[in-house]
């Protein structure tokens, strides 16, 4: 066969290469098309109603205007505290699987157990923390929606732990203990100095999918229509203010979930993109 | 066992003296009945071909090993006369000991300065002007103080292998051990750090007892004053490094050497 000529079995390969091509471009931008309508709308209904009310006043009784303060205050509340209760318990227990337990038969029943957790319906949780924190106490609190949050962080920080941990390569700790170092500081100074970038990104992946959640939150923190930073007491939060004022019939409200959906939307944002900056520092170091 | 002769000869000089040894991984036998001395301050190379057990044997010096269950030893391995393998044994204080170098280059994600500095900080307390003159003194001893005397406060991870690797001996070299082991430390490595690192073994015998891990035939013939022949987990031939070469008794090991197999 001459050189440049294309026999018509390699013809019909080519054509069957341009139709499943065609095909993965049409199914992505499908995704993407849907996904920027979405921001598209956010942004032009949030945008329209971003003001330094906003940040400067409570929620407002029906038909009056007003901000969402209380609600801005105890989600970062209820992240902070969410985070700090749930990540710590993340990573010891990721460290339990990828440095101590790797082949043991408590770690695969951990791990296991992890998965499920991980993939568990948020409102589970809620009803779980209902049932075990807010019912004793007798009222809705703070502090039970930080605990269904922070049980939410925990199987999220965990695997990116015991991940990031487990790339950490073997001989840079046989390195450590060839020096003597005992296994505790091999941990402590070693992996997690050489796994920093990817045990920050898990926990920055765990405030992002924290600071959105509704579900968990309904039946613990509630929803407080004044400002509180008591613990004890229900507060408000985003994600429930934009569930409780979207399905409302009053303008102002409906205005003020648009912007609150805005305001978590670009709060995540900024997270992944803090997570995928530290990710890619992390691969170059 | 041919092998007899020559350890019971000299083990009053022995620094680290294997007798019998025996290590499974799992099921896996790994060394049979192996016997060997390591000569205070001379180096002894490990020969053989690929899993004959030399970098296992290695990792015994040190019980490396211990960090993997499903590894044993059984036998002696005595150090300084005490035997090493013994269950109660500091292994911390053992590693301080008998230091290690790896194939691969494994500085920590530290500066220059921590890689050393880390290390003599387990076991020493020192002031500032003492740790740095300890941080400089390993690292003329590495042969790396010039190339970097400069830069101290750089990533260990931004110098090149061949310097990742002194940087790995100087780290070594600085805790004051009394056994180097080296295993396979410049496989990874160019042939000018080759040269480099094979010039630093033989400025450090004579300080510490060595043991080093070698495919390179040439390189064992260069640097080790001693040399073990292993075949499938049997110590085959450990004699003077040149009679292993002009005249070894076994015939595996004169096909070895010779190059006909490995």
């Amino acid at each position: 066969m001459p050189a440049g000529t294309i026999s018509p079995f390699y013809a019909a390969r080519r054509w069957r290469n341009r139709i499943w091509m065609s095909l993965s471009v049409v199914a992505a931008a499908i995704g993407l098309i849907g996904l920027f309508m979405i921001l598209v709308v956010l942004f032009w209904q949030g945008f329209s109603g971003l003001s330094p009310a906003v940040f400067t006043q409570m929620t407002p009784p029906p038909g009056s205007s007003g901000g969402l303060l209380n609600a801005i205050v105890g989600s970062l509340i209820l992240t902070v505290v969410g985070v700090l209760v749930g990540a710590p318990l993340g990573l010891l227990a990721g460290t339990y699987l990828a440095e101590y337990g790797r082949h043991t038969r408590l770690a695969s029943v951990v791990r296991f157990i992890n998965d499920i957790l991980l993939s568990a319906p948020s409102i589970v949780i809620g009803l779980f923390i209902y049932e075990v924190v807010v019912v004793p106490m007798g009222h809705f609190s703070a502090i039970a929606g930080c605990l269904a949050l922070a049980v939410l962080v925990v199987p999220v920080v965990l695997r990116t732990t015991e991940d990031m941990l487990n790339l950490v390569p073997n001989t840079l700790r046989e390195a450590g203990a060839a020096l003597g170092m005992p296994r505790s500081v091999v941990i402590r100074r070693i992996s997690y100095r050489a796994a920093k970038a990817g045990l920050v990104t898990g926990v920055l992946l765990a405030v992002a999918r924290i600071s959105g959640e509704t579900a968990p939150l309904l039946f613990t923190a509630l929803n407080n229509q004044f400002w509180s930073t008591d613990l004890t007491q229900p507060i408000s939060s985003l994600p429930v203010v934009i569930f409780q004022f979207a399905l409302s019939p009053y303008k102002e409200w409906q205005q003020l979930a648009w912007t609150g959906a805005l305001i978590i939307t670009l709060a995540v944002l900024a997270l992944s993109i803090c997570a995928r900056a530290l990710a890619a520092r992390g691969a170059t170091e | 066992m041919n092998t007899a002769v020559n350890f019971n000869q000299s083990a009053a000089n022995s620094k680290v003296l294997v007798r019998g040894l025996d290590f499974y991984y799992g099921a896996t036998h790994a060394l049979k009945n192996v016997s060997l001395s390591l000569y205070d301050g001379e180096v002894t190379a490990f020969i053989g071909p690929s899993g004959c057990g030399k970098s296992t044997l290695l990792r015994v010096l040190n019980r490396m090993y211990d960090l993997y269950p499903g590894q044993r030893a059984e036998g002696e391995v005595l150090l300084d006369g005490k035997n090493i393998l013994a269950p109660d044994l500091d292994l911390n204080l053992l590693r301080s000991r008998v230091g290690m170098v790896f194939q691969k280059p494994t500085p920590f994600p530290m500066t220059i300065y921590e890689n050393i500095a880390f290390g003599v900080r387990l076991y020493e307390k020192l002031p500032k002007s003492e740790m740095d003159g300890r941080v400089e003194s390993a690292l003329r001893r590495a042969a790396l103080w010039t190339e970097v005397k400069d830069k101290l406060k750089a990533s260990g991870l931004s110098l090149s292998g061949g310097q990742q690797q002194r940087l790995c001996i100087a780290r070594t070299v600085a805790i004051k051990p009394e056994v180097i082991l080296l295993d396979e430390p410049a496989s990874a490595l160019d042939p000018i750090s080759t040269a480099k690192i094979e010039e630093l073994i033989d400025e450090l015998s004579g300080d510490y007892t060595i043991a080093i891990v070698t495919h390179n035939m040439q390189q064992a013939a260069r640097v080790s004053r001693y040399t073990a022949f292993m075949y499938l987990g049997e110590m085959v031939e450990f004699d003077e490094t040149n009679k292993i070469f002009t005249s070894p008794r076994d015939k595996r090991a004169q096909d070895y050497v010779t190059g006909r197999f490995g």
